[in-house]
């Protein structure tokens, strides 16, 4: 009875301070501010300022890494920073080291390298976390190389806009990699920024910053960074000894893609660099008319791929199977028309025409980053 | 013991009582940025419904020498029946179709209903048999600066919004149309909604500026932490006449300002155009507007901002001052007024030493054929009073003038030696032809003293700015006179950019006999000038005119190619300095609208044309949009091959230069 009273009037008493702290603002911040603090505190220390190549022509000669082994492991960004004899990486606490390249993942565009030093604080992969739109966010990085010495990173803050591909949109973003990334609203991919880390706000790692990065369609730089699930299984490869560079896997084509003859579609002469895809002429019997396609018909879909001209058209049949249904959204008029496409026979007959073939030799955007 | 106990027991009731008094919980308290991070999520998710994704097929892919994006764009559902607004600048390239996919993924085809060319916006329609979910608005009356402010898109995944967080910077912004924000604002966004923190729509988000009003004005700011928005509620209130397909414009009164300086000068009436709603009300040159819609106006900023949020159609009471007369005017605004023309004497002045005010205005030469030379006027005559008013220097004939419109009859009064004339003549229109031989602007000045060992450099100068990667050089005549005004000549190469004694070579002979400052700034990046170089130009030319003696009414920019149409971008947008754009072999690009013309900013235009060259139809297409707007436009045949131009053409051309201060 005496223990749970004073356990009340202890706990009371505490809520009393926080109660009256939050009648005041600036005490309320103060609070907020201080867990921020902290948990950007306890995560600098795992930052690390990498030094290699560049300094000529604009190309900055630094950039950013995190500690993810207690000996001495750092996960960074793949790029011509690293392309030297001399890497150099500095720690939180001002230690200088000479860093190995132990390997390099260039369609991930991630590095690892090794220091020797140990009982280092250290990012661990494993308990990384996933995040979503809207969420609060800490970029740590040596955006500007503005840290040196025993400086600490950088930090801003910001919140994820929206996880998305980079791949969505064909064209847009020219990087080879082809994974989900976490769009930023601060001005996090500077130079110098690729390779540090990005946590939520209780300092959980959510991912790496990428490099920058400008979209080819609107002309607007891109901040992002690339979710640790994405690069574990790469890292795990590098850490084991297994990845081999290079070792990237060809771009499958179709064996024979489907193309405007083998619809029996004839598109309006292409005069344009963009002319819309409006259909001039469908052959009677051919697997188009049969579809329902007519002449008129504006083609804006190929499967969820918008199409933006004639040219645009082809390049999308191009990437698809003959001896697959192909789906294509119509406008006529003002109406939205779906037309599937059946199957189409091979004009020169196979034994095997008409069979199905695996779905991983399809269309290009199937290709995962390979995993282990 | 008791004690302790006696004091829990107080603590217990203070407590209670903040309880009760709806303090904030504990759980609350112990993290703050936890709790706000979900009320952002859930304001996003209360507004995502009414977020649609935009897609078009076909338009303009270029737009002068720049290729359109194409990628998604963001609108917001404003009606159940399926009407959704977007901003102006998605639909630039003028789409063949449009597509709209909603939040569950449902795509329809949308028509374009009207545009509010006042505030950049497009109201479209989709049909739907659903009724959509509509956004709750914020009345402007709430909007607090500093308050949470999310800009939400749709424009990365069709499923999911993107968003940037921030405050709201600044209320009634772009002379009072838009909230303005410090969230990352892009082509990602546009045209979607900026809302509150419990998913209130405060805005429809917009690329704009203060300066500009067409489509893309304003994108250069992108992400910078100056955004905008339009507030729901205004956007709301002409709905009704955007859904029956009627375009909204801004409101015009029809009158042009005397004075540069929007912040600093009255709001006296330069000229009131004939056809404008000003002047059939009865408001004409001279009168100083001091009131508008009940509020006062000291200066024509505070003018503009009772203007700027009306539309066409508006009724809006202006006082004014004729003299110490008050008159007071109910007038309806409109869309459009006949531009304002400038109207011409037909003389160039003699430019006097600086300093010299007892020169009186000396005629250099007149324009034959022109309204001076058919009333009489000679070379070296003195011209003593104009339009009733005493002459002691050019600038008073040139302010009087603004004020005339062509065809205006205007009584000169001339001495001619001993002689006094009193002269009538017909106003006309400004020259389009490039003029002969021309006599010199100024006798030889005396050197009664040694130029001083302090002064500016001359010769070849380069110039840097701090905060600019570009090169840039000046050509300063090696016999710079501080008390003689020099015109500037902006030379902006051609993609490649150019070989400095060459260009120097060319330049230097033109420069010392006509008193022209060359200066040429280089791109950064050696194979194309970017828009945003054009701050770069302002800048080294500010500095040009800060550090010598410069005749304002004689700045031009001049350009080649590429660097022809960075040209006009430089003169259009800062025509409070430049007074003439030649560009070569270059059109205007077809984003950048010219502004109306201005009697205080004069501006003149001068573009070659090769008839057989690919870009002819372009370069006529712009000469045009000049012409219909009553700018004066030298066009020089350059034959069928586009080129730059010869010696004797360069020198013809700087001549035109030289005439600039005509009037």
């Amino acid at each position: 009875m005496r223990n749970l009273f004073f356990d009340t009037a202890r706990w009371t008493l505490a809520l009393a301070i926080v109660v009256v702290a939050s009648r005041n603002p600036a005490v309320a911040q103060a609070i907020a501010a201080d867990s921020l603090s902290q948990v950007i505190e306890s995560n600098q220390p795992k930052m690390v300022k990498i030094y290699g190549a560049g300094g000529v022509r604009g190309l900055e000669s630094y950039q950013s890494g995190f500690l993810i082994s207690e000996s001495g492991h750092v996960l960074t960004a793949w790029s011509y920073v690293l392309d030297t004899d001399y890497i150099t990486a500095v720690l939180d606490d001002g230690r200088k080291f000479e860093a190995k390249l132990v390997g390099a993942d260039p369609r991930l565009e991630v590095a690892v390298l090794k220091i020797e030093a140990t009982e280092l604080p250290f990012f661990d992969l494993a308990t990384s976390v996933p995040a979503e739109g809207g969420s609060r966010v800490l970029a740590f990085s040596n955006l500007f190389g503005v840290a040196t010495g025993d400086e600490p990173a950088s930090v801003q803050h910001g919140i994820i806009a929206v996880k998305t591909r980079l791949d969505a949109r064909r064209g847009t973003f020219e990087t080879p990699y082809h994974g989900s990334v976490y769009v930023l609203d601060a001005m996090t991919n500077n130079p110098g920024a690729a390779g540090g880390a990005l946590t939520n706000q209780h300092g959980e790692l959510l991912a790496m910053l990428g490099k920058e990065l400008r979209n080819a369609q609107n002309n607007i730089w891109l901040n992002y960074a690339l979710p640790i699930d994405e690069l574990r299984g790469s890292v795990d490869s590098i850490l084991a000894g297994k990845f081999r560079p290079g070792e990237d896997k060809p771009a499958i084509k179709p064996d024979e893609a489907v193309d405007l003859a083998s619809l029996g579609v004839v598109l309006v002469p292409d005069i344009l660099e963009r002319t819309p895809p409006f259909v001039d002429e469908v052959r009677a019997n051919s697997p188009g008319q049969q579809a329902g396609i007519k002449p008129d018909d504006l083609i804006v879909f190929v499967g969820e791929n918008l199409v933006h001209s004639c040219k645009g058209f082809r390049e999308e049949l191009a990437r698809i199977e003959r001896d697959l249904p192909l789906r294509l959204v119509l406008m006529r008029g003002q109406e939205l028309i779906e037309a599937v496409i059946k199957p189409i026979a091979s004009p020169s007959p196979e034994p095997n025409a008409g069979e199905s073939k695996p779905a991983a030799s399809i269309p290009d955007e199937k290709i995962e980053p390979e995993s282990k | 013991m008791s004690n302790t106990c006696r004091t829990t027991c107080v603590i217990c009731v203070l407590v209670l009582g903040h309880l009760l008094l709806g303090t904030p919980r504990l759980s609350a308290i112990e993290n703050l940025p936890a709790r706000e991070e979900r009320a952002m999520k859930a304001a996003i998710a209360r507004v995502a419904p009414a977020v649609v994704r935009i897609e078009t097929v076909g338009g303009l892919e270029r737009v002068g020498q720049v290729l359109i994006g194409t990628g998604p764009t963001t609108g917001l559902v404003v009606s159940p029946e399926g009407h959704i607004v977007s901003s102006a600048f998605n639909f630039v390239q003028k789409p063949d179709s449009i597509l709209v996919t909603l939040e569950g993924g449902s795509r329809h085809a949308a028509k374009l209903v009207a545009t509010d060319r006042s505030r950049m916006l497009v109201l479209l329609k989709i049909e739907t048999e659903t009724k959509l979910a509509v956004p709750e608005f914020v009345p402007q009356a709430e909007m607090r600066v500093g308050q949470w402010a999310l800009a939400v898109g749709r424009t990365f995944e069709a499923n999911q919004p993107n968003v940037s967080v921030g405050i709201v910077s600044a209320l009634n912004r772009i002379w009072g149309k838009a909230v303005q924000t410090d969230a990352k604002i892009s082509p990602n966004n546009y045209g979607g909604p900026l809302v509150d923190i419990s998913g209130r729509v405060l805005g429809v988000l917009v690329p704009m500026s203060p300066e500009g009003n067409a489509e893309v004005a304003g994108v250069e700011w992108y992400d910078s932490g100056i955004g905008f928005a339009i507030p729901l509620e205004t956007i709301l209130r002409v709905l009704p006449k955007l859904e029956q397909g009627h375009d909204l414009h801004g409101g015009l009164l029809g009158i042009n300002m005397k004075g540069a300086d929007v912040y600093g000068d009255a709001a006296e009436i330069a000229a009131a155009r004939a056809t404008g709603p000003a002047y059939k009300a009865g408001l004409r040159a001279g009168d100083k507007i001091v009131e508008v819609a009940g509020h006062p106006v000291a200066r024509q900023a505070e003018l503009k901002h009772q203007l700027g949020p009306l539309y066409a159609g508006d009724k809006v009471k202006v006082v004014a001052l004729r003299g110490t007369e008050r008159i007071e005017h109910e007038i309806e605004l409109v869309d459009k007024v006949e531009p304002y023309e400038f109207s011409f004497l037909g003389i160039l002045p003699m430019r006097s030493a600086k300093g010299d005010n007892n020169a009186g205005l000396i005629v250099r030469y007149v324009y034959p054929e022109s309204p001076a030379a058919t009333a009489g006027i000679k070379p070296g005559d003195r011209i003593a009073k104009f339009a009733g008013q005493e002459i002691t220097q050019a600038d008073q004939v040139v302010q009087k003038l603004q004020t005339l419109s062509p065809d205006e009859k205007v009584q000169i009064e001339v001495r001619r030696g001993e002689e006094a004339l009193t002269l009538e003549a017909q106003l006309g229109r400004l020259p389009e032809d490039l003029p002969g031989e021309l006599p010199a602007a100024h006798g030889a000045l005396a050197r009664d003293e040694a130029p001083p060992a302090e002064g500016p450099q001359v010769g070849v100068v380069p110039l840097k700015m701090p905060e600019f990667q570009n090169e840039c050089v000046a050509y300063v005549p090696e016999s710079y006179d501080p008390r003689i005004a020099y015109g500037v000549v902006v030379w902006l190469h051609a993609p490649g950019g150019y070989k400095q004694e060459e260009l120097i070579e060319r330049w230097k002979p033109l420069c010392d006999r006509y008193d022209f400052i060359l200066l040429a700034p280089k791109s950064s990046d050696r194979t194309k000038w970017q828009p945003t170089e054009a701050r770069f130009v302002r800048r080294v030319l500010d500095q040009v005119t800060k550090s010598y003696t410069t005749d304002p009414a004689r700045i031009v920019v001049h350009g080649h190619e590429g660097g022809g149409a960075l040209a006009y971008l430089v003169g259009l947008s800062n025509a409070d300095v430049v007074r003439a754009v030649a560009a070569v072999d270059a059109p205007l690009p077809r984003l950048i609208q010219p502004p109306e013309t201005d009697p205080v900013h004069r501006l003149a235009i001068y573009s070659t044309l090769a008839t057989k060259s690919e870009l002819a139809m372009f370069v006529e297409a712009g000469i045009k949009r000049f012409r219909d707007l009553k700018y004066p436009v030298t066009v020089k045949d350059v034959g069928e091959q586009a080129r730059y131009l010869t010696g004797d053409e360069l020198t013809e051309l700087v001549r035109w230069f030289d005439a600039l201060d005509r009037f």
